[in-house]
């Protein structure tokens, strides 16, 4: 530990825990804590679960548009908004722009917006468009990651700002799309670039400040890992150097392991969670080993970045199944027996159920269609392989290969959990693809990937999905099949309805119990961006989402953007069919009864 | 597309200077012998991206030529080195566009002339575009230029239409 840790650790302690109405302290709001959406995932739990209820499954057949405002920025618009009071905050895509609405007033009004200088090359390091994921509200700031490689905070009230830090470099492929969180004065970040070879890591910022507290690697050296020696306990592995000894070839100085997905917090245990994305390069022959902690889940404490235990979902990934996506917390019964679960839908295709507290996995089952693996051992955690849908260099093309490397669920797309049904909601993508890697060779500023892979419809005959998921027993409890990839996030209310979006434009509410359709209304551009609801000033509730097709989709369906005419592109298979439904857009709606 | 030619290439002759590389993937790809690339076969600089003159006036030092135009060997070998170089990395197999745009539609943000092609290359561009030209040399970029013209252009370009 560094003298700096040091400091860090002893501040740590000095610090009162944070609380559940700040805004109200910051003189902020009249608002109570559930009419607001303070931090990305609702609550630091992750669910998106609200309790409000104006809105329920006997009314939502009434719900309509009532406001929609263009940000003037085309581009994948995931994340969500926050409500803060009276107020309610939308980043944009790159150029990131931050504006704040006034809900007191008709027509929602600017209080003021922010427009940040940001590195347009940014927009070629980011692998997958220029997204962002959102903002974090803590101590009157707005919290967020400027996509060149920079965390600000913003005067909640003002606009000012307050601070602006780099984090990341730009030059050695580093990108900053994900939402931090603040945890008490400790701002966590991490960064994009498992494309780019980067050196994966996480940092704790001060709130106040900005300044970097703690920096800890996802793989490397122990020392550089956060790891002291009496505090790290893997459930399933044993042993020093796990970092670097599960690494052929040294290579994880290149071994990607990003940070670009969502994070959560139990205030119990002290531990935040996150997961990791692919490793680098995809010829899985380049990096012999375990890659670890590559495509897992990690638990440090906030304070001070140390690692207390990691569980890997994909050892040795050879299909670019990141691990990105959201560990949504949740306290389950379990074969009869309470469980503080940690619950994880996963681009390999399985829904993972741990304990939180050891990072062993209780229950792990397919909630999309796979063929990589038979199934995953409890005993030891590992998958258990199926050897004709290995990739490698020396494996040439493998066909066949489900789910794709666009993951069962994209790690873009969170789920939902309510306490009320005990059900998780996530959006499936049901795509399979051909797999070819070559020898990639390290170019500092330019990609390491090296792969060919088409993508090829799922079985079953449909593309993508909306499902209700039991995490105690591992099984399905309803599902609405789509047209297309489902790449919304979820939101589930106390009025048991829960809330999508689907790839072509429709945004609709369903009976959480049922999975029945409400309503749904086609807005301007495929959804991509995660459902919230809030209670305004008039005392109403309402739920918004963007519109704004983009992300992955940027790159796979070239076909839906219509503002470059120097590039034009083919339909690609199996979405030939998407530009005939949807183009580009960036669109904030609103929605009420 | 079929990677193992360059990989062959790259395992048999394995070097660590980034030009002697790509030398030798020239040589590799191609059937005769190409000059050496070096930083100093780098023309004067024409970092500008308008296309709209004042006046008439020419801009000095806009008349590049690709010595290799039209040469199919040497596109050959542009295809190795556009994989090598990791340009399908962001532009796709074949240069049907990814997180930045098709190469392969006849169309171009930034010219589509030899000289123009050349110099997006060679001094990059912005939204992300690596500039190669000290990387690469004034050979291999022209190498790259002469493969990215021969790709054909698909049928019914501007027009997509769902007939069902």
């Amino acid at each position: 530990m560094s003298r700096m840790a040091h400091i860090a650790a002893l501040a740590w302690l000095a610090v009162v825990p944070v609380c559940a109405t700040c805004a109200q302290a910051a003189g902020q709001s009249t608002n109570d804590a559930e009419g607001q959406w303070t931090m990305p995932s609702k609550d630091y739990a992750a669910t998106r679960f609200s309790t409000l209820g104006q809105i329920n499954r006997q009314n939502a057949r009434a719900l309509h548009p009532v406001w929609t405002f263009s940000t003037g920025v085309l581009g994948g618009h995931e994340g969500q908004p926050l409500v803060i009071g009276d107020t309610m905050y939308v980043v944009t895509p790159w150029p990131n722009v931050l504006y704040a609405f006034d809900l007191t007033r008709e027509g929602y009004p600017l209080r003021w917006k922010y427009r940040p200088e940001v590195s347009s090359n940014a927009i070629g390091v980011a692998c997958c468009d220029s997204v962002n994921r959102g903002a974090f509200y803590a101590d009157g700031k707005i919290v967020y990651n400027l996509l060149d490689g920079h965390t600000v905070a913003v005067d909640a009230h003002t606009g000012r700002e307050v601070w602006k830090v780099q984090i990341a470099d730009l030059g050695n492929g580093e990108t900053t799309t994900m939402a931090p969180l603040v945890v008490h004065d400790r701002v966590i970040v991490g960064a994009a670039g498992g494309e780019f070879g980067i050196y994966g890591w996480v940092k704790g910022l001060d709130l106040a400040s900005g300044r970097t507290l703690w920096s800890a690697r996802n793989l490397g050296p122990d020392e550089e890992m956060g790891i002291r020696a009496d505090t790290f306990r893997p459930p399933y592995d044993r042993g020093a150097s796990l970092g670097t000894e599960s690494w052929g070839n040294e290579s994880w100085r290149t071994g990607g392991a990003p940070v670009w997905g969502w994070m959560s917090y139990d205030p119990e245990l002290d531990l935040i969670y996150y997961g990791t994305g692919n490793p680098s390069p995809y010829n899985a022959e380049q990096r012999p080993g375990d890659n670890k902690w590559s495509a897992s889940v990690l638990a440090r404490k906030p304070g001070d970045g140390t690692l207390v235990w990691a569980y890997q979902f994909t050892p040795h990934d050879s299909w670019d199944y990141d691990a990105t996506g959201a560990m949504v917390l949740a306290d389950l019964t379990v074969a009869g027996k309470p469980l503080k679960a940690l619950v994880h839908f996963d681009k390999n295709g399985f829904a993972y159920t741990l304990d939180r507290a050891t990072g062993r996995v209780v229950v792990a089952q397919p909630f999309a269609p796979l063929n990589w693996a038979q199934s995953i051992d409890l005993q030891s955690g590992r998958p258990v392989l199926n050897a004709a849908r290995q990739t490698g260099v020396s494996l040439g093309n493998v066909k066949g290969i489900c789910p794709s490397l666009e993951g069962g669920v994209s790690p873009a797309s969170p789920p939902a959990y309510s306490p009320r049904t005990h059900l998780f909601y996530t959006s499936t993508s049901n795509m399979c693809m051909d797999y070819q890697v070559r020898h990639a060779r390290h170019l500092k500023g330019t990609p390491f990937v090296g792969v060919i892979s088409p993508y090829i419809a799922g079985p079953g005959g449909y593309l993508g999905s909306f499902l209700a998921w039991d995490a105690a027993s591992g099984r399905k409890v309803w599902e609405n099949k789509e047209q297309f990839p489902n790449w919304s996030g979820a939101l589930v209310t106390a009025g048991d309805v829960v809330f999508y979006g689907t790839l072509d434009g429709w945004f609709k509410s369903a009976d959480a119990r049922t999975g029945e359709v409400l309503s749904k209304f086609k807005v301007g551009s495929g959804i991509v961006g995660n459902p919230i609801t809030y209670r305004a000033p008039d005392g109403r509730q309402y739920v918004a989402v963007y519109a704004g097709l983009g992300g992955d989709w940027a790159l796979l369906a070239g076909d839906t953007r219509s503002d470059d005419p120097s590039d034009v592109r083919a339909p690609a298979e199996p979405t030939t069919e998407i530009a005939r439904h949807t183009s580009m857009g960036g669109i904030v709606w609103i929605f009420a009864l | 597309m079929d990677f193992r030619p360059v990989r062959e290439c790259l395992a048999v002759r394995r070097q660590s200077a980034l030009l002697i590389l790509v030398g030798l993937l020239l040589s590799c790809g191609s059937p005769h012998p190409t000059q050496q690339p070096s930083a100093s076969a780098a023309p004067p600089a024409v970092a500008y991206e308008a296309h709209v003159v004042a006046g008439d006036a020419p801009i000095p030092g806009g008349s590049l030529r690709n010595p290799h135009a039209g040469d199919p060997a040497v596109a050959r070998s542009g295809a190795l080195l556009f994989t090598a170089m990791n340009c399908d990395g962001c532009h796709q197999d074949q240069g049907v566009g990814w997180v930045g745009p098709n190469l392969g539609d006849g169309r171009w943000r930034y010219g589509g002339a030899d000289a123009e092609v050349f110099n997006s290359i060679f001094y990059g561009r912005p939204r992300g575009m690596p500039a190669f030209g000290a990387a690469l040399g004034a050979e291999g970029v022209w190498t790259l230029v002469t493969y990215l013209r021969s790709l054909p252009a698909p049928p019914d370009l501007p027009t997509e239409s769902w007939q069902n």
